[in-house]
């Protein structure tokens, strides 16, 4: 009976398997004759085990039926609090020194604290000698310690659930057998509970998490004082946002932390088919909460509301108002006050019953907006504790990266790096390390959830800005107003500097006015949106502006962020020039205006903490800009192009000789020339030449090569260039330049003739 | 089979437990079959009472000549209800003095192995032969016996506490329900217990 000596100092390895269904309710530990051997047991000893997750439980030593050593199985019939709820699922593996022999004198009295079952139908507490003797036949026979929680059997009659045990005479510690001699007497107080569980770690929601907590806190600890100001307490919340930002996972977080019990029921999941059916079960809910608020702080969160509670009114819609009708009474609480927190959340406020939008139904309206910068770093921290994460990542970085993205996708982001680094690295297996070209590699797949179905926003193809030839003047110009204020914010803020809100880029045609912004949205890291007529014109009245506001929206979501309105002369009107009457381009244009320089935002689009500070980068990293480019800036509206809306007007000219030498460089780079070329010669000659013709020039001259010289031509000579010359026109012309350049000086200079 | 002294007492109290238990089990049996015919006949009653609630008695002419008949009629079929439930509860007595016996009996043995259990070892009580199960097994078989009684015991008598007589159609539904309760728990686990002890019984 001496303890073994094996090779592992801690004892031998035991496979922990699931208990077979004869055992259940035994209390039996389940062990193989060496392990009998080693703790040195007898049959029925009672047996204290560690279990793998912290909780411990106490069994009665049995061998197993097979005989066969290194495995376990146990019945987590009494077991601390925590352990027996995860007790079904239990896995893993126990050392031999986690069972611990313990001594188990017979009790003569013992003090418990008895959790009763739910009534199924009649409510109404059972007798407490009832309870007393279901106690007592529950726990005779058995080995308990003092702390545990004896669970009854599943199956077991009785109206007791559960029995904390909480002393007697001699201590059950480490236990104690309870006989049918011990006389069993129920406790007076509730157990204290063991330990305050501890916060989920929630990331860069606390505001939200605040006023919930506090909902859920005041009538616990101030009863008294709220009676004496005669108050109700505010019972409802209303939370908003887009989907993916946490607001189930917050609930949740609160709930569990304020040790409330939470009865989280899904809207669309009360639905029925039949009429009437849906009030029922709505009915139901309430009832049950209202049990449940009962025996302590109860919560109930109705997810997706904005399914059961749609607005009323409207044809067809009678058995939806029925619903909502009940929804709003019940909240009201007919009978008598309302003692549940109710919480619902929803994603499309706008799309609920205003009657349930007053204090008394759901008091408070909680705005979870997609995470800021900091927010972001703040999720990114949280989910990151728990992962192996090389040292080297920079999570600033990461927050920098992921504009728009929300806590799912953050979660998401953080997965596949995980999964990145598990498939991917054959340096060690068994302990995988995430760096940080894992999460880069995650952040190419994982798109934000709210771009899936945005509009406008693109896959650009990266452009490097040493692609594009000449233009280095407009080039730096571009990159003081876009990229400066995202790259340098405190130089910005130490000169007095405020972002600029728009930019116009305007010149002739084909002088890579669209190649620039791609460079743009390339090279600074922000979301970029790109709106075309066709995204914005539909047949519908009202859609068309409805569209361009919704791009905005979403673009403030996922600040910084670039709108980029190609042709903007086709998509706006005029209101100056011409025509009187009111048409969809004026229509649009007001609603741009309105974007560009409203009076402020829409409530629901309320992002990060509003009681904060602000640090200037989150300040700065909030607008969204404006990039419009045309070739006819003569026919915009002049409320458009003042400072404030689009402050920046960039002319891009035509490139010059130097320009058309880098750009047919550029353009030459990929093609086999013969020595014999001179790109410079050709620069002089092509004047009057846009960007584009010259990229065509190249591209004929190529052809011409083929053409002449047969497909199996090595190199593109000169005189292909030259004979090519002589067939491509310039686009421009001298007139057409005179115009664009003059446009704005002749402007101003009429405009200081009149005053 | 090991001569030693004290695995031969924890055999010898086996040998005198398990008789007691065949016994115990015979009048357990019997004392079931004895409480069918008294369900039924109570499930009869609850019928009547139900027919007498939905008779009309002031529309039957025939009727109308006995003054306050429906409360006595219902009288008369409570107090034969409750003549009835007594003799179930006192079934139910008996069921409880089976258990408590056996509980008795398995709690010495356990106890007797529990004084020996030092000087046995835990190799020789696993250890089985041709025509004697471990002493291990038949302890285990013991507490799971003992269990077994315990347990169906508790649901017979929380099923018949849970009658009413306000609530006809719970006591319509008692046969059925009390035949669950023996369903639900393994009938044969004695039997086969026996079973298998019985050639160590005859050593």
């Amino acid at each position: 009976m001496a303890p073994d000596s094996g090779p592992f100092p801690e004892g031998p390895l035991l496979k922990l398997l699931p208990l077979e269904a004869k055992d259940l309710g035994t209390q039996r530990c389940r062990l193989g004759p060496a392990a009998l051997r080693a703790l040195g047991a007898h049959l029925g000893s009672a047996v204290r085990i560690s279990l793998p997750d912290g909780g411990s439980c106490l069994c009665t030593a049995w061998p197993r039926r097979d005989g066969a050593d290194g495995f376990v199985q146990l019945d987590a019939l009494c077991c601390s609090p925590g352990a027996a709820v995860r007790a079904p699922g239990l896995r893993g593996t126990l050392r031999l020194n986690q069972l611990r022999l313990v001594p188990c004198p017979p009790l003569r009295r013992l003090t418990v604290w008895p959790v009763l079952r739910e009534p199924d139908s009649a409510p109404g507490t059972p007798s407490p000698a009832a309870v007393l003797e279901a106690a007592q036949e529950l726990l005779r026979n058995r080995p308990v310690s003092r702390g545990l929680v004896v669970a009854a059997p599943p199956g077991a009659p009785g109206p007791v659930a559960a029995l904390h045990v909480i002393g007697g005479a001699p201590d059950p510690e480490p236990a104690g057998l309870v006989t049918p001699r011990t006389s069993i007497s129920l406790g007076r107080e509730p157990p204290a509970e063991a330990e305050p569980r501890p916060p989920v770690p929630l990331g860069g929601l606390s505001e939200a998490a605040d006023s919930l907590r506090e909902l859920l806190r005041l009538p616990l600890l101030y009863p008294r004082a709220l009676a004496a100001l005669g108050l109700a307490v505010p019972r409802g919340v209303l939370l908003s946002g887009p989907p993916g930002v946490g607001k189930t996972q917050l609930v949740r977080a609160v709930a569990g932390e304020a040790g409330a019990e939470l009865l989280a029921v899904s809207a669309p999941a009360l639905q029925g088919s039949r009429p009437g059916e849906t009030e029922e079960n709505v009915r139901r809910v309430f009832q049950r909460a209202r049990e449940l608020a009962r025996r302590g702080p109860a919560l109930l969160f109705l997810d997706e509301l904005d399914a059961l509670c749609p607005r009323r009114g409207g044809a067809h819609r009678a058995p939806e108002s029925r619903a909502v009708a009940q929804v709003l009474t019940l909240l009201d609480g007919v009978d008598g006050d309302r003692d549940v927190v109710v919480v619902a959340a929803t994603n499309r406020p706008d799309a609920l019953d205003p009657a349930l939008r007053r204090p008394g139904r759901l008091d408070r309206e909680v705005v979870i907006g997609t995470p800021t910068l900091k927010q972001r770093k703040a999720i990114l921290q949280v989910i990151t504790a728990k992962m192996p994460i090389c040292s080297q990542v920079d999570l600033d970085l990461l927050a920098d990266m992921t504009v728009g993205y929300v806590g799912a996708d953050l979660s998401a982001l953080c997965r596949e790096a995980a999964m990145h680094a598990l498939l991917h690295s054959e340096k060690n297996q068994d302990n995988p390390v995430i760096d940080q070209t894992d999460f880069l590699e995650a952040f190419k797949k994982i798109q934000p959830s709210s771009f899936r179905s945005a509009i406008g926003l693109m896959d650009i193809k990266p452009l490097d800005w040493d692609q594009i030839g000449g233009l280095e003047d407009v080039k730096l110009k571009l990159k003081q107003s876009i990229e400066w204020p995202l790259k340098y914010p405190q130089e910005f803020v130490r000169m007095g500097l405020t972002q600029p809100k728009g930019l116009l880029l305007y010149g002739p045609p084909g002088c890579a006015k669209t190649t620039l912004v791609r460079a743009l949205a390339t090279s600074c890291h922000c979301s970029f949106v790109s709106v075309s007529g066709a995204d914005l014109f539909s047949p519908f009245v009202g859609d068309s502006e409805k569209v361009l506001s919704q791009v905005f929206q979403q673009a403030r979501a996922h600040t910084p962020a670039i709108v980029f309105l190609d042709e903007i002369d086709s998509i706006l009107g005029s209101r100056s020039v011409g025509k009187t009457e009111c048409d969809v381009h004026e229509r649009v244009l007001s609603v741009l205006l309105n974007e560009l320089d409203g009076v402020g935002l829409r409530s629901t689009e309320r992002r990060g903490n509003k009681s904060e500070q602000q640090d200037f980068q989150e300040v700065l990293n909030r607008s969204v800009m404006i990039v419009a480019a045309t070739n006819r800036p003569d026919v915009l509206d002049d409320a458009l192009l003042r400072p404030g809306r689009i402050d920046k007007i960039i002319y891009i000219p035509p490139p010059d000789e130097k320009g058309r030498l880098s750009i047919l460089k550029v353009c030459t780079k990929n093609m086999p020339l013969e020595s014999d070329v001179s790109l410079a010669d050709l620069a002089a000659e092509t004047c009057f030449f846009s960007g584009a013709d010259l990229t065509n020039l190249c591209k004929e001259a190529a052809l011409l090569a083929l053409q002449e010289d047969g497909l199996d031509t090595a190199t593109v000579k000169q005189e292909h260039f030259l004979k090519s010359l002589k067939t491509v026109k310039p686009s421009l012309s001298h007139k057409d330049l005179t115009l664009y350049e003059n446009l704005f000086q002749k402007q101003d200079f009429a405009d200081l003739e009149d005053i | 089979m090991t001569q030693e002294p004290s695995l031969l007492a924890v055999q010898e109290a086996l040998k005198k437990c398990f008789p007691v238990v065949k016994e115990q089990q015979g009048f357990w049996q019997s004392t079931l079959n004895d409480c069918q015919p008294l369900l039924t006949s109570l499930r009869n009653l609850a019928e009547q009472l139900q027919a007498t609630q939905n008779l009309r008695f002031e529309e039957v002419p025939a009727l109308r000549a006995f003054p306050d008949l429906k409360e006595r009629l219902k009288r008369k079929q409570l107090s034969a209800g409750d003549t009835i439930l007594d003799k179930l509860l006192e079934r139910l007595a008996d069921l409880l003095k089976v258990r408590d016996t056996v509980s008795s009996q398995v709690e010495q043995v356990l106890q007797i192995y529990k004084q020996h259990a030092d000087t046995i070892g835990i190799d020789a009580v696993l250890q089985a032969s041709a025509v004697s199960p471990s002493v291990a097994d038949m302890l285990e078989w013991l507490q799971d016996i003992e269990r077994h009684y315990r347990h169906s015991y508790l649901k017979r008598k929380y099923l018949l506490s849970s009658i009413h007589w306000g609530d006809l159609a719970s006591i319509q539904a008692l046969p059925r329900a009390w035949d669950r309760v023996l369903e639900d728990e393994h009938q044969d686990r004695v039997q086969d217990t026996l079973l298998s002890v019985s050639f160590f019984l005859e050593e």
